[in-house]
């Protein structure tokens, strides 16, 4: 079976609002980390626009993109860019719609003291939004919990998805062997689409891995009771949990 | 509001000799599968199968299709994707 995308580019003009520039202008902004999503890389007026108000334009390449500037909803991880362009910016701006894509850019930081708030540009909407550390607080709050309670948990599920771009089933193996040093019992799960509805049906697992799509577990972890915890924290979570303090 | 290159997925089809074709789409899009399908059988004569499913980004891509025999499957909304191999 062959493959072929299509981009479903925005048919409108991409171009920053008076808002963002006013934005730019009062908050003295000298240099800004230009993040698109892929239906919004029609970028040219907002890099003249940009470089008219003054500001060095910052760009990198998410590793699993393969566009510069671009970012996708799983690149929620510092490293999942080529260079950290975030913490050497003045201003993150994002354009594009949804809060899918932006709140990566929030979650990016999660392991730094200081996270920057995020500016949204949404041609869709015509309009501008601020997304900042308060937006993603209760993930934060339940990520801090959830290592703690993975932690002391006795019987780890770790969650494997069998759709190839998400399947990490050697590093769920890994963990296996690494839990089994640590007098841990666990066991692991296969399914094409992880529904964390289906958690419930396993009361014997005291805390769930995922090694599927990072952000069930950055974004669903709120809407479950049991803890979960991201595969990238579960080797070292005692490491993640004073990196987060 | 967004561009579906129709003509593009018509060409695709065309060239690769497809016969039996999957659409998926992204949530914001799936109301236009109809328009996307009604025309690629218009102007391909193949058969178009539409995904019902999640269409997540390009690494959710539908398995198991092999057991019907589609030649091609296009789907909206994302482009290349390169799998980190190690972990995200």
């Amino acid at each position: 079976m062959q493959l072929v995308f299509i981009d479903a580019r925005f048919e409108g003009e991409v171009k920053l609002g008076d808002e963002v520039l006013t934005h730019i202008k009062d908050n003295n902004v000298k240099s800004v980390a230009l993040f698109a999503s892929v239906n919004f890389l029609g970028l040219d007026i907002v890099k003249k626009q940009l470089i008219e108000a003054g500001c060095d334009i910052l760009t990198t390449k998410a590793k699993r993109t393969h566009v510069p500037t671009q970012i996708l909803g799983c690149d929620s991880y510092e490293d999942s860019y080529e260079e950290d362009i975030i913490s050497k910016a003045d201003m993150v701006l994002y354009v594009g719609d949804g809060m899918f894509h932006p709140k990566a850019l929030l979650l990016s930081q999660t392991f730094r003291k200081d996270i920057k708030d995020v500016i949204i540009w949404d041609p869709v909407a015509g309009g501008m939004k601020v997304i900042n550390r308060a937006t993603i607080q209760k993930q934060l709050n339940r990520t801090k919990g959830n290592l703690t309670r993975f932690l002391v948990a006795q019987t780890i599920g770790v969650l494997v998805t069998t759709k190839p771009g998400q399947q990490y089933l050697h590093q769920a193996q890994k963990l296996k062997e690494h839990l089994k040093t640590i007098d841990k019992k666990c066991y692991v799960f296969i399914s094409d689409t992880i529904d964390i509805h289906h958690l419930e049906n396993y009361p014997f697992i005291d805390a769930w891995v995922n090694t599927a799509c990072p952000r069930i577990g950055q974004d669903d972890i709120t809407t479950i009771t049991k803890p979960m915890i991201n595969i990238k924290e579960a080797f070292d979570p005692g490491k993640a949990l004073e990196d987060l303090a | 509001m967004f561009e579906l290159e129709l003509e593009k997925a018509v060409l695709e089809v065309k060239n690769r000799n497809a016969k039996r074709v999957v659409i998926q789409l992204p949530d914001g899009l799936k109301a236009k599968s109809n328009l996307v399908a009604d025309t690629i059988e218009k102007e391909t004569g193949a058969e178009v199968l539409i995904w019902l499913n999640s269409c997540y980004g390009a690494c959710d891509l539908p398995l198991g299709l092999e057991v019907l025999n589609i030649d091609l499957m296009i789907q909206w909304g994302h482009n290349r994707y390169h799998k980190v191999q190690e972990m995200w």
